[in-house]
């Protein structure tokens, strides 16, 4: 499948400086104001942050769902083994949407179209992409359900979406995404909408598959329990940047932005040795119609400067692949809390 | 088809046999209660004559009595005699009138909602642009402008085109090959077509914004077979829901089209049985019509589950 090799040593998909923006009634909303990242063959690159900062308009705009109008995106590109794909459908004469990226959405109840059998579904994108004929698609679409752990998927392949489960359907449509063998799959936000035991047994299924296929996946959510389990490298998203950017452990153990301790703060534990409260970031995300001059983050920031302010942070890189966009970390900075973590002095 | 659908179909039907025998006894009780009398007119005159009139037509007998021999002579298929028409049977003006009016009912119906389905699915997609700006006023138009004065605009403009070619290109009134057919079907269709219109705009507004049109997107369907295979299917059934209720204000506002252009249709003759108090008239149609309006809601119905394949299931 792999007809261009990314052998330049460049990654399978990367984005350089992306921005995307909204006309709305209010004005212009600046939903993503310059992102960057990379997804290396067969791992996993979990975009975190919570809701409106930008993660999902990020991979939606590289895959051409952005209405335009009222969306646009001002500036940036993504390549796909080394070629643009944005405002493109087609590279290398293959179709980006549903054969070399695939995708799948949060919630399985409405993504599904509830007139056409599960199977007519899953087979589509064989019929358009590699034009196989009904039958053969629809073979393969039971096959396919059959890899996605789903019972009697002969049967099951003439159903219709309400006579699956919110799960199931999930792994509908994960066998839809991964039809044409894409070499990324988009989760954006997979397990959201389903309940605890059906989020882990779906997160089974995408490391089952993600090792079976070798493909990338770039995993959207705002669950850090998730992307602990299933992450290789994490970006860190706040008010359409990435904030912080490294190995999942980096980011969790050495973590270098004061969003990302928030963050981490906030999220429960079943660690008896870790007891602590809960403790909510306070405030609210900055408006993206008038973003702010300085840092997103600085009003909700307990480190806060007068510089944080009035200018924006650069990316401070700690190790070759972690990073942190905050001003604590500029050479000539005050202030270093405890709980953050800075570049070793060498 | 399962097995369970012809369940349905059966219960529907026997629902149907209810709601026909409802509107039967309904009109009976209200044709009762209407003052006048057919019999008072200048050809029953001497008393004899009317009392041999009254029994043929069983009006001598108590209320009760009449209402189980109608009931007696329905069940039988048989509607009874016109008391104003010589000699005809209300069976015989249903056989002959009705196929019209089925006729230009049906085409009007299939006009109504192949326009509405095509013109709302297109101001959706064009939505705030100019075709949809174009559509939409035009469908003001149709909803807000009476059908007798669309009858006659158009035999205007019919008479007109007709002028300027020299020859008959569209005949202006009366009945009897296709071509006399199309115009009035569109005139009679036109009101419901611009509600259908409405209606098909909205609910594809709907689908285009759906969550399972995204996921069609991100699989790389093409725009036309999304629009084929993912929206439309969709956004056709709330306009197939309301198509049963759009036959019956077809059908039985036909008469005013067929009376413009002229047409031997069934519309004119349950009219002109009310102006008469043609009792028999007036109750063999409403009963024939409610019955024809019950049957269509059950084809509508089943067709409704061949499309949503969710209502097939309650069945």
């Amino acid at each position: 499948m792999n007809s261009v090799k990314a052998d330049n040593g460049a990654s399978l998909l990367e984005v350089e400086d992306l921005a995307v923006e909204f006309d709305t009634y209010g004005g212009i909303v600046q939903a993503v104001r310059g992102v960057s990242f990379s997804v290396e063959k067969g791992k996993t690159l979990a975009i975190v942050g919570e809701s409106g900062c930008g993660k999902s308009v990020t991979v939606q705009s590289m895959m051409g769902l952005i209405p335009m109008p009222p969306g646009r995106i001002t500036s940036g590109s993504a390549k796909l083994k080394g070629q643009e794909i944005l405002g493109r459908t087609v590279v290398n004469g293959k179709e980006i949407r549903g054969s070399e990226i695939g995708m799948i959405f949060q919630d399985p109840m409405t993504s599904l179209n509830p007139t056409m059998t599960i199977g007519d579904q899953i087979a589509e994108p064989l019929q358009v992409h590699r034009g196989y004929s009904y039958k053969k698609a629809f073979n393969e679409a039971i096959r396919l359900l059959e890899m996605s752990k789903i019972p009697e998927a002969a049967k099951r392949a003439r159903q219709y979406p309400f006579e699956f489960s919110g799960g199931m359907l999930q792994r509908a449509m994960i066998a839809m995404a991964i039809a044409c063998k894409p070499s990324i799959l988009i989760a954006d936000e997979p397990t959201t909408a389903l309940d605890v035991t059906i989020q882990a047994q779906i997160l089974d299924l995408l490391q089952d598959l993600q090792r079976e296929t070798g493909m990338a996946v770039i995993l959207i959510t705002h669950d850090l329990g998730v992307v602990a389990r299933m992450a290789d490298e994490v970006a860190v998203m706040y008010a359409g940047k990435i904030v912080e950017h490294g190995m999942v452990d980096d980011v969790f153990y050495r973590s270098a932005h004061p969003y990302t301790l928030g963050l981490k703060e906030a999220m429960p534990t079943n660690d008896p040795s870790l007891q602590h409260e809960l403790k909510p970031i306070e405030g609210s995300p900055p408006d993206l119609f008038s973003p702010p001059r300085g840092c997103g983050y600085c009003a909700r920031c307990p480190y806060a400067m007068q510089i944080c302010n009035q200018r924006q942070p650069d990316d401070t890189f700690l190790t070759e692949s972690h990073f942190s966009r905050c001003w604590l970390h500029h050479v000539s900075s005050p202030n270093k809390p405890d709980q953050l973590y800075f570049k070793e002095e060498a | 088809m399962r097995s369970t659908m012809w369940i349905f179909i059966l219960k529907r039907l026997v629902q149907g046999i209810f709601t026909v025998w409802f509107i039967a006894t309904a009109t009976f009780f209200a044709m009762h209660n209407v003052p006048g009398d057919p019999l008072l007119n200048d050809r029953a005159t001497t008393d004899a004559i009317r009392a041999n009139l009254e029994a043929k037509y069983g009006l001598d007998k108590p209320v009760m009595t009449q209402y189980g021999i109608y009931l007696g002579n329905l069940l039988q298929g048989d509607l009874g005699i016109s008391f104003t028409q010589e000699n005809r049977e209300v069976n015989d003006i249903i056989r002959d009138h009705f196929p019209v009016s089925a006729i230009l009912g049906i085409l009007a119906v299939i006009f109504a909602a192949a326009g509405g389905v095509l013109w709302g699915a297109l101001t959706a997609i064009y939505r705030n642009r100019w075709p949809d700006y174009v559509i939409m006023f035009l469908v003001i138009l149709g909803i807000s402008v009476p059908s007798f004065v669309v009858a006659a605009i158009s035999q205007l403009f019919l008479v007109n085109v007709n002028g300027l070619f020299g020859t008959t290109v569209l005949p202006v009134a009366g009945w009897g090959t296709v071509l006399h057919m199309l115009v009035p079907a569109m005139v009679l269709g036109l009101g419901t077509m611009a509600y259908l219109t409405r209606l098909m705009r909205s609910s594809m507004l709907e689908i285009i914004s759906s969550d399972f049109v995204r996921t069609a997107k991100a699989k790389g369907v093409p725009p036309a077979r999304i629009f084929a295979k993912h929206q439309l299917r969709n956004a056709i059934l709330p306009v197939i829901t309301v198509l049963g209720p759009s036959i019956a204000a077809i059908t039985t506002g036909g008469f005013v089209v067929e009376l413009v252009f002229a047409i031997p249709g069934l519309g004119r003759y349950f009219v002109q049985a009310v102006q008469q108090l043609d009792y028999t008239v007036i109750m063999g149609t409403t009963v024939f019509y409610g019955a024809f309006l019950v049957f269509m809601v059950i084809v509508v119905d089943v067709l409704y589950g061949f499309i949503d394949p969710r209502v097939r299931m309650e069945y």
